[in-house]
């Protein structure tokens, strides 16, 4: 009798998977382009401008800045930065599996 | 172009007192260890897969910024969530896998500050989600109704008290002005109403993933680390 194979990561998580695909395409709607359309800003940056404040800038240290892509237009940008986000901390995760199963 | 900046729960660099980030980050790297500690002999391959497919889907449920008209926004947070489905010690890594790779991958909240935004999704949220949980379903049984109520008020409560954790912090830092009897009930107050949606996206999700006997439910049930915090 053959051996049953072990799921791949993907066989496993199919579902989730696919729901983290069409939230990541419909992201720049929410992110980008409603967030243009009513001149959003996050609260705590809002209470800064009103108290005159400045993030602190302690370096660039990021190309992704903001959830963009260099060269590519900010909804595009947006969603290929969240692909960026999922394969991290996906790649963090089989490396650790990785180094759990020695 | 939009300038997402960091979010009401992400604290950017230079809103903290130095001596809050040295003391979030001293009690963040505290509960690491602890963390550590009481998973590390029992944890398999399997639930640190499993952890890091919630902590990917936690990550982009977070890029859904809906925008509110008046200029601010809400988004799921997801430390009750991870608290529920993994316990408090494996919710922890969920979530500091998730604001320490917005921090350093897409400057989504300071570095100086990533102790403290850890502290207050990764800790406060996630221990008072789980807490929650399990109050209810220990008083109502193990039903559908009670996980869905649990869930809620999890979800609900751990983003309030993580708000407000993060209002003691800004408020208290000297480079904010407003001092915390302004900052606490306003952020108390904000995060109280979105931890409504917080809450029902909690409760809807941990309904589907159970009924839906999901994997990430199976791994979390099968190979149960202690889940008591």
């Amino acid at each position: 009798m053959a051996a049953e194979q072990p799921l791949s990561l993907y066989q496993r998580y199919r579902g989730a998977f696919l729901v983290m695909a069409v939230l990541l395409i419909v992201s720049p709607i929410f992110g980008v382009i409603l967030a243009a359309k009513i001149g959003y800003h996050e609260p705590l940056d809002v209470a800064a401008e009103k108290l005159h404040l400045h993030e602190e800038n302690i370096g660039d240290w990021t190309p992704f800045k903001d959830y963009t892509f260099p060269g590519l237009p900010d909804t595009i940008g947006y969603i290929v930065a969240g692909a960026i986000g999922v394969a991290v901390i996906l790649g963090i995760g089989i490396l650790a599996a990785r180094l759990a199963r020695r | 172009m939009v300038h997402r900046g960091a979010c009401a729960m992400h604290i950017p660099d230079g809103y903290l007192d130095p001596y809050w980030c040295i003391a979030t980050y001293a009690v963040t790297i505290g509960f690491a260890i602890l963390a550590f500690k009481k998973v590390s002999k029992k944890l398999t391959p399997e639930q640190i897969t499993a952890i890091t497919v919630l902590a990917a889907a936690i990550f982009v449920a977070q890029m859904l910024n809906w925008p509110i008209p008046g200029g601010t926004s809400l988004h799921f947070v997801g430390g009750a969530l991870a608290g529920i489905l993994f316990g408090p010690w494996l919710g922890f890594f969920v979530l500091a896998l998730v604001v320490s790779t917005q921090a350093i991958v897409f400057h989504d909240g300071g570095i100086t500050t990533l102790g403290a935004n850890i502290l207050n999704m990764g800790i406060i949220d996630v221990l008072v989600g789980y807490g929650v949980y399990k109050l209810v379903t220990r008083i109502m049984g193990n039903t559908r109704r009670a996980r869905l109520i649990g869930a809620f008020l999890g979800g609900w409560l751990g983003i309030t008290l993580a708000g407000t954790m993060a209002g003691i912090e800004i408020g208290l830092s000297p480079s904010f002005p407003y001092g915390i009897k302004i900052t606490v009930p306003v952020m108390a107050g904000w995060h109280a109403l979105l931890g409504i949606i917080e809450g029902i996206i909690t409760a809807l999700v941990v309904d589907q993933l159970y009924q839906r006997r999901s994997s990430l439910v199976y791994v979390a049930q099968k190979q149960a680390i202690p889940t008591h915090a």
